[in-house]
């Protein structure tokens, strides 16, 4: 995967087939997991925290139910166009930081799902059929994070074309 | 008779001193990230620049003491901009609170 094309509009990528698949694909299947409780604070014990706790998680949630949205938008008509050698993936910025909040969160919530284990190494991560799932869903955003990421720095992402 | 103006007296400048106590500032917070192993150092670094305009070198710096010191405090703030960062940390779903200033 690289870019192709940048703009004051935004960005080209170029992905090839099986990239361009794999990344639709994991589209189509967020949000992968419930919501998950989030904190606020870790020390303060001001009343206002509980309200302010509240607050926050009806936000994500509300937030996730757009990129929900916005995850069905990216796979719409127009996105993903099929070239001869690969896919043509056009984002705006608005688009790219919501693309990557989605991968991100597929692949945290896939790391919730495997029990948020403080080692991610694959020969001792997996356990059972279901881990490997959730193993490999969170590389695969992993991936896209950071090719994304290093395309649009227009760092050179080894191994990857 | 000529009229006599009045003498206007203008009054003496009094530079006005805070009078009220510290417990009385309006509380700030604050901004902390916290490492976690599965966040990209690379996600991390863009967010950091993304939401506080910071160049590559100071989202870096920033990103750097979360991972080698377990958190970095981002921004000290008001209650209610400690809040929107936090927010809008949490949407990209780093692990960031907002913690009491003092």
């Amino acid at each position: 995967m690289k870019m192709a094309r940048q703009n004051k509009d935004g960005w080209q990528y170029h992905l090839n087939q099986r990239e361009a698949s794999c990344l639709r694909s994991l589209l189509q299947q967020f949000p992968i997991t419930a919501n998950v409780p989030a904190r606020i604070s870790r020390t303060d014990a001001d009343p206002k925290t509980v309200e302010r706790e509240k607050l926050l998680n009806e936000s994500l949630a509300e937030h996730r139910k757009e990129l929900k949205k916005q995850a069905a938008n990216l796979l719409g008509a127009g996105k993903f166009k099929r070239g001869e050698s690969g896919c043509l993936l056009t984002l705006n910025p608005e688009e790219r930081e919501i693309l990557l909040q989605i991968l991100n969160d597929i692949r945290i919530g896939s790391w919730h799902v495997l029990g948020e284990p403080e080692e991610l190494d694959p020969e001792t991560s997996p356990q059972t059929v279901k881990d490997l799932v959730f193993y490999n869903l969170m590389n695969l955003a992993g991936y896209f994070e950071a090719a994304f990421l290093h395309a649009f720095s227009s760092d050179p992402y080894p191994g990857h074309d | 008779m000529p009229s006599v103006l009045e003498p206007i007296t203008i009054p003496k400048r009094t530079d006005k001193k805070e009078t009220r106590s510290k417990g009385q500032f309006a509380p700030t917070y604050y901004v902390v990230c916290w490492n976690d192993p599965v966040n990209l150092m690379v996600y991390v670094t863009h967010v950091f620049m993304k939401l506080f305009g910071w160049e590559r070198q100071k989202a870096e710096k920033h990103m750097m003491e979360v991972h080698e010191k377990g958190k970095s405090v981002l921004v000290r703030e008001g209650a209610e901009k400690a809040e929107f960062y936090v927010h809008q940390l949490q949407n990209y779903k780093l692990q960031a609170t907002m913690e009491p200033a003092e």
